[in-house]
């Protein structure tokens, strides 16, 4: 007993320290929540659970903002098995879904999940998802997934990464680190760090390598990075400006900035080649270029009209269009997966706003309402932007959904957080 | 230059401290063009040995510097078009976006009051069936559907949409050689009204004889109203007061009881014109 409660702290202890870079603070949610109780999964394996697979799906649904995950203390039993299921003590408490699961296995892990509708009295998901232990976080959150698609209709983006830069003050000087963590905060890992900025992370389609821009060799250069061999690449070093990495969606180009011909422009690199294409030619100021998921178009800021503002490039033509006509600041787009959301960020008296403009509508909403918002990056599933943004003078990652309504904060323990970019579906 | 700087500041946050780079480059150029001055006149003083050797330098400097002087003169110039060309782009950009809304806007106010009067008649037609089925006279073809009339209207009307609008003229007219009597005929002269007064040059008078045949033919239609106001704008157009303001005084007098937005429009147009 004695040896099980010791591993049991050990494992918190572990938890807690796992879980030191960003906490989850729910800040608002719909109004009418779907009741969903995710009952504690039932640990065959030896010793105690890895992880408390439910647990991590409950934070998950409740972070969608649109379900209301019932308490443990509220659950009259517990049933991990179909046949332990009565429909009468969910509909008591009014509980409309009802998910259950077993975890099994050792270095492989097994989660097998029952999800029942408790009013139609009916199992609507039996499923089960495997692989290594270390991973057994990423399998909950992929129930997550199958049971947030099954309920909206929507393909959930729980099991997902997150890029981001954190920074904190060290013996006397900024260190600047490139983490990567799960998308629900947790799990981070260093990716690269530097007593210079880092900037502009940004992921490859493939979900294992990305982009960003270095100061370390006290130039700014663009790098690629594979998460899962670890090479590292340096893939420019021009004079002048090197920034906004933005992959294409077939993976095989990036779209980038270079000031090496004069004014900032943008720049297509071919990846097999290492061949550069100048995409625009102007005295102004090109700059953060975001893709059109079809590949074709480009769209970019740049302040050829005076004031910044958004632009979309046709790559093939060269045809160049604005997009924002609302207000005198419109900057840093870019496109969810529809095409047709754009997210952005907007000027409005004076204070920098996360905005959603619909492509085809052409109508502009402005979805923060804090002051200084600024990198917003959006969810595969194109749900959720995840922006960067000051609270109590601190950086700190925030997300909003796409209609405004759910919003939840992922501030870290220490430092600042910076410039967070939401990972391609991983699987 | 200030906007631009601003620019810059914002744009800090987001990509960094180099975006000022633009300038940076203007300023080497213009210190690269000052050292240019400085070692250019070294080859010139040795084939002056009679000269003092610090003199060449400063006899050369002067005419070196105003050209420095000038270069620099030039650059500030060429910024300061780039940042007039840049804002009057942003005036063009911006206005061609309003034109286009507002563009948009009158096909819209078209179309919705085409809905409503299209409405009004669909509510009307059911009780003129009912009048004609209590006094037991047989149907009269005017409020029922002939076969292919509302696809034909719908397609004539899509041109209106996708403001075709001589082709839309083309296809009204052959609509009412098809369905003379249809249930959307009155809707069909409405429509040539209109449309004779969009298209350039306007034709006022085809405009005129349109609202004219449906006052004549459909007094008792929910166009009526629609049309004397219509009536009277045209004859204002064609510098016919008195009978513009007859048609619009008839718009008020007859049906200023109803919901129809013809009265307000009537005098609004009295109020504005006469």
């Amino acid at each position: 007993m004695k040896q099980l409660l010791f591993t049991m702290l050990a494992f918190l202890l572990l938890v807690a320290q796992a879980r030191a870079e960003l906490v989850i603070e729910i800040t608002s949610g719909r109004d009418n929540p779907t009741a969903i109780a995710v009952v504690p999964f039932a640990w065959s394996g030896f010793g105690a659970a890895p992880e408390d697979v439910a647990d991590v799906i409950q934070g998950d649904l409740m972070r969608s903002g649109q379900f209301a995950p019932v308490s443990n203390n509220d659950m009259l039993n517990l049933p991990t098995r179909e046949d332990e299921v009565f429909y009468r003590d969910w509909r008591t408490t009014n509980t409309e879904y009802l998910l259950i699961g077993r975890v099994s296995g050792e270095a492989t892990v097994t989660v097998e999940y029952e999800l029942f509708d408790v009013f139609r009295q009916t199992r609507i998901i039996a499923a089960s998802e495997s692989g290594p232990v270390a991973e057994l976080r990423m399998l909950a959150h992929r129930v997550s997934d199958k049971v947030y698609q099954q309920l909206t209709g929507i393909r959930g983006a729980f099991a997902t990464r997150i890029l981001y830069v954190a920074v904190n003050r060290e013996g006397g000087e900024d260190v600047y680190r490139l983490m990567v963590a799960d998308a629900d905060g947790v799990r981070d890992k260093e990716v690269t760090r530097s007593t210079q900025p880092i900037l502009s992370p940004s992921w490859a389609p493939d979900g294992k390598r990305i982009a960003y821009v270095s100061f370390e060799t006290t130039r700014p250069a663009i790098y690629m990075h594979n998460l899962v061999t670890g090479e590292k690449q340096q893939l420019t070093n021009f004079k002048g400006l090197n920034g906004a990495p933005a992959w294409s969606p077939d993976g095989n180009s990036m779209a980038m900035v270079l000031s090496k011909d004069g004014s900032p422009d943008l720049y297509l690199l071919d990846l097999a080649s290492r061949q550069f294409r100048r995409l625009t030619r102007h005295f102004a100021i090109e700059t953060e270029p975001s893709w059109m998921p079809d590949g074709l178009s480009l769209v970019f800021t740049s302040d050829r009209g005076g004031k910044p503002q958004i632009y979309r490039l046709d790559i093939a033509t060269g045809d160049t269009e604005r997009m924002t006509y609302e207000g005198s600041w419109n900057a840093r787009a870019s496109i969810a997966a529809d095409g047709r959301t754009m997210v952005m960020v907007h000027r409005a008296d004076g204070n920098f706003h996360i905005a959603v403009q619909d492509l085809e509508r052409d109508q502009l909403s402005i979805l923060t309402s804090t002051a200084l918002d600024e990198s917003p990056s959006v969810a595969p599933n194109g749900s959720m932007v995840l922006y960067a943004t000051k609270r109590n003078g601190r950086g700190i990652l925030a997300a909003v959904s796409v209609d405004g309504g759910v919003r939840f904060r992922l501030p870290s323990r220490e430092g600042d957080v910076r410039e967070p970019a939401w990972s391609p579906y991983l699987d | 230059m200030l906007p631009r700087l601003t620019l810059l500041v914002g744009l800090a946050l987001a990509a960094s401290p180099v975006l000022s780079q633009d300038y940076i480059d203007l300023e080497a150029e213009r210190k690269a063009a000052a050292s240019a001055e400085v070692s250019q006149p070294a080859p010139v003083t040795p084939s002056e040995p009679a000269a003092p050797v610090a003199a060449a330098p400063v006899s050369a400097s002067p005419a070196e510097q105003q050209s420095g002087q000038n270069l620099g003169e030039l650059m500030y110039q060429l910024q300061l078009l780039q940042q007039e060309v840049m804002n009057l782009r942003g005036q063009v950009e911006e206005q061609g976006h309003q034109l286009r809304q507002l563009k948009q806007q009158s096909l819209e106010r078209y179309l919705d009051l085409d809905k409503r009067l299209g409405a009004g008649a669909v509510a009307t037609s059911p009780d003129a069936s009912k009048v004609v089925a209590a006094t037991a006279v047989a149907a009269k073809p005017s409020v029922t559907e002939i076969p292919g009339e509302t696809e034909a209207y719908k397609a004539a009307y899509g041109l209106v949409r996708s403001q075709r609008f001589d082709d839309a003229i083309a296809a009204f007219d052959t609509f009412l050689q098809s369905y003379p009597d249809g249930r959307y005929a009155a809707n069909a002269h409405y429509w040539l009204g209109e449309l004779y007064l969009v298209i350039t040059p306007q034709d006022l008078e085809a405009s005129r004889q349109a609202f004219t045949l449906l006052l004549r033919e459909y007094p008792d239609n929910s166009k009526v109203p629609d049309a004397l106001y219509k009536l009277g704008k045209v004859y204002f157009l064609k510098g016919n007061s008195a009978k513009s303001r007859e048609y619009l005084e008839r718009v008020i007098a007859e049906f200023g009881d109803s919901d129809s937005s013809a009265v307000k429009l009537a005098k609004d147009f009295l109020a504005e014109n006469f």
